[in-house]
């Protein structure tokens, strides 16, 4: 003990604060992968609840006789990482094996600005709301690289399909994401989940706390729709999965991927982002860590006393939507998706915003506390 | 320290990268290249503690622009032998011009200093966030530029759809909201056929 | 310590090269845009530079111009060029000779 805490000094003060980064990023991350790993679990089980199955309930954790099924992703994980990666041979090798990293990177990386309570945040980044953009823009790289490489009709053809509704949705999340950003008055996500904590339902008493009547989703109600509908859309999920279509392009994109290489090329980008989308849901519209009962209850109660437990539940809220859409709605055709995305969202932001700008101008509702 | 290394290692892969769009043989390799290279340089302009534009780099030109590259690319079937024809021709010209400017260019900023003193470390930044000044200054001072950019960018969408537009005589479409407005009235006829009873 | 006269040098390597590159790809219409791109990044580099090192935010603000018309230009770039494409079955600068459609 007394060596360890003897290297500890020895780091000096940017040794010890590099280190503790490290240990917090690589906390971060372990958290989000192991989500994703029981995300696929949840998939199969709230779908096979609906669809009056039962879903895995076999694989268990060491042997241990409760909680059957629970060691299913692991099991997955490790017989995909095992599996031969098998590599075509009219391939650019190089591209083929470089698109799967591609596609897991800006998967992870945006969550280094994701406020998980009011003090832990990876980087208190100035523009975060701008950063989110830009490394979402980038997903889109993994799946036309995988697309192209592969060198195959049916991964060109799932590749250009999911890229045209990537660059599509990406517009009308872009218009959503303004409006969050005109409402906060500021870039870093830390601000616009504190700026939802006064005064926005409460007409009457602009400056009181009103729980979950004062977040975003309130008077953004349109916008937040429209972000979590293109969030589905850009990750490629049910009902807007035309891209990997099974039926009529056999899997698009990661048709040729194989082994460990399907693992990070499709499952743990797509269920790393499903989970982000949920997450910047949760801290964009609903208030992020505060608590629903904030201002109705006593401040110090722990049920209105704001803490990562209230993100979690709002996170696992909107996954839920995810798999139960999956479960509902049947596949949109192409041109469906692409009308919906063009002619239907943007004109719904664009319109919005410019009630938000009446709003703003008028100083009505939430807008009234900036005197 | 780390400034120093950090800029020599992304100045490194910024100008390899350079090299990979000029030199590569596939135009989907070439433009890799360039999304490394702009890559690298939101890097380099995050260590001039420009983050705004950093980040817009991205979002714009990798986010954007050169998936626009990467698509034409792709949906065009580019013979690529043929535009490489005359590539080792010109190959000692390119090099002697670029030689010659960079030459120019590491004689009058390095040895000269452009005639004045360009050495010393740079002013501290005013407190506040690289974005907000860069939001400011933008609505206040550059106001009528702004909205002419945007207005740039508009007769770009417009230019960009009537170029590509393409209008085929014997392309069959819906009408998606004739589609729904539909009614079984429209469609179906009910007919009031006789039974007939078979012995 | 790095200062002015590295990140001018380094946009003087990056302009340079790019020159370099319309030089030898002068039948590729597309490596010649990418070129043209790389060319306006070195520019932006050296106002990014002589910004923060003069202390000036107005530079900043043209780089941000200068991305928005280089977005708009490569816009109409490559849309030029599909219709090239379209018309002539291939994207080489030698079947631009004519002035008819």
């Amino acid at each position: 003990m007394n060596t360890l805490i003897h290297w500890w000094n020895l780091l000096g003060a940017d040794g010890q604060h590099l280190v503790v980064m490290t240990a917090q990023i690589v906390a971060v991350m372990m958290s989000v992968i192991v989500s994703v790993a029981m995300m696929t679990y949840a998939e199969r089980k709230v779908i096979g609840f609906i669809q009056v199955r039962i879903g895995p309930n076999q694989v268990r954790i060491f042997g241990l006789p409760f909680l059957k099924g629970l060691a299913q992703p692991f099991a997955d994980v490790i017989k995909l990482l095992l599996k031969e990666v098998i590599v075509p041979a009219e391939s650019d090798k190089f591209l083929f094996l470089l698109a799967p990293l591609i596609a897991l990177v800006p998967a992870l990386a945006t969550w280094a600005v994701v406020p998980f309570s009011p003090d832990f945040v990876l980087a208190k980044l100035d523009a975060g709301l701008l950063y989110i953009l830009a490394l979402t823009s980038l997903g889109v790289y993994g799946i036309i690289l995988a697309g192209w490489a592969a060198n195959s009709k049916y991964a060109l053809l799932g590749a250009m399909r999911s890229a045209a509704q990537i660059v599509a949705y990406e517009i009308a999340m872009g218009f959503a994401l303004v409006g969050v950003l005109m409402a906060a008055g500021s870039l870093n996500l830390t601000e616009i989940v504190r700026a939802q904590s006064h005064g926005y339902a409460s007409y009457v008493y602009p400056w009181q706390a009103a729980g979950f009547l004062s977040w975003n989703w309130f008077w953004l109600f349109p916008l937040m729709v429209v972000y979590f509908i293109a969030g589905i859309a850009e990750t490629n999920r049910a009902p807007f999965d035309v891209a990997e279509g099974e039926s009529e392009i056999v899997a698009g994109f990661h048709v040729e991927y194989s082994g460990a290489t399907f693992a990070t090329l499709f499952a743990l980008p797509e269920y790393a982002n499903m989970i982000l989308v949920a997450t910047l849901a949760s801290v964009l519209f609903l208030g992020g860590w505060q608590s629903p009962f904030e201002g109705y209850l006593a401040a110090d109660l722990p049920l209105a006393s704001p803490s990562f437990l209230w993100l979690f539940l709002k996170i696992l809220c909107f996954l839920f939507c995810f798999l139960w859409f999956r479960a509902t709605f049947p596949r949109y055709r192409y041109d469906q998706i692409m009308r919906l995305g063009w002619k239907v969202f943007i004109p719904i932001t664009l319109i919005w915003i410019g009630v938000e700008c009446v709003m703003v101008w008028f100083k009505v509702g939430p807008w009234a506390r900036v005197l | 320290m780390l400034t120093t290394i950090l800029f020599y290692v992304f100045s490194a892969v910024l100008v390899g990268a350079a090299l990979g769009v000029v030199l590569s043989r596939n135009p989907v390799h070439a433009a890799l290249c360039l999304v490394l290279a702009f890559f690298n340089s939101a890097a380099l302009w995050l260590l001039l503690e420009a983050e705004f534009l950093g980040i817009v780099l991205v979002l714009v030109y990798v986010g954007a622009v050169m998936v626009l590259f990467l698509f034409v690319v792709m949906m065009l079937d580019i013979n690529v032998a043929q535009l490489r024809e005359g590539f080792t021709r010109y190959a000692p010209l390119g090099a002697m011009v670029a030689l010659l400017m960079i030459g120019e260019i590491v004689y009058a900023v390095w040895f000269r200093q452009l005639g004045v003193n360009l050495a010393g470390s740079a002013p501290a930044l005013a407190p506040g966030s690289n974005t907000a000044a860069l939001g400011e200054l933008l609505y206040s001072k550059y106001m009528l530029p702004s909205e002419l950019a945007s207005v740039v960018l508009l007769v770009a969408i417009v230019a960009a759809i009537v170029l590509t537009l393409r209008r085929r005589p014997n392309l069959k479409q819906q009408d998606i909201n004739a589609q729904v407005a539909v009614r079984s009235i429209d469609r179906v006829r009910i007919m009031k056929v006789d039974s007939v009873t078979r012995s | 310590m790095i200062g002015l006269p590295h990140f001018l040098v380094l946009a003087g390597v990056l302009f340079s090269i790019a020159v370099a590159g319309i030089f030898l790809n002068r039948k590729n219409l597309i490596v010649l845009l990418m070129c043209i791109e790389l060319m306006l990044l070195a520019v932006n580099f050296n106002f990014v530079a002589f910004s923060r090192f003069f202390g000036d935010l107005d530079g900043q603000i043209f780089v941000f111009f200068i991305l928005t018309v280089a977005a708009a230009e490569s816009a109409i770039g490559l849309a030029i060029l599909v219709v090239l494409f379209r018309e002539r079955r291939g994207i080489d600068v030698e079947s631009l000779n004519r002035l008819r459609g």
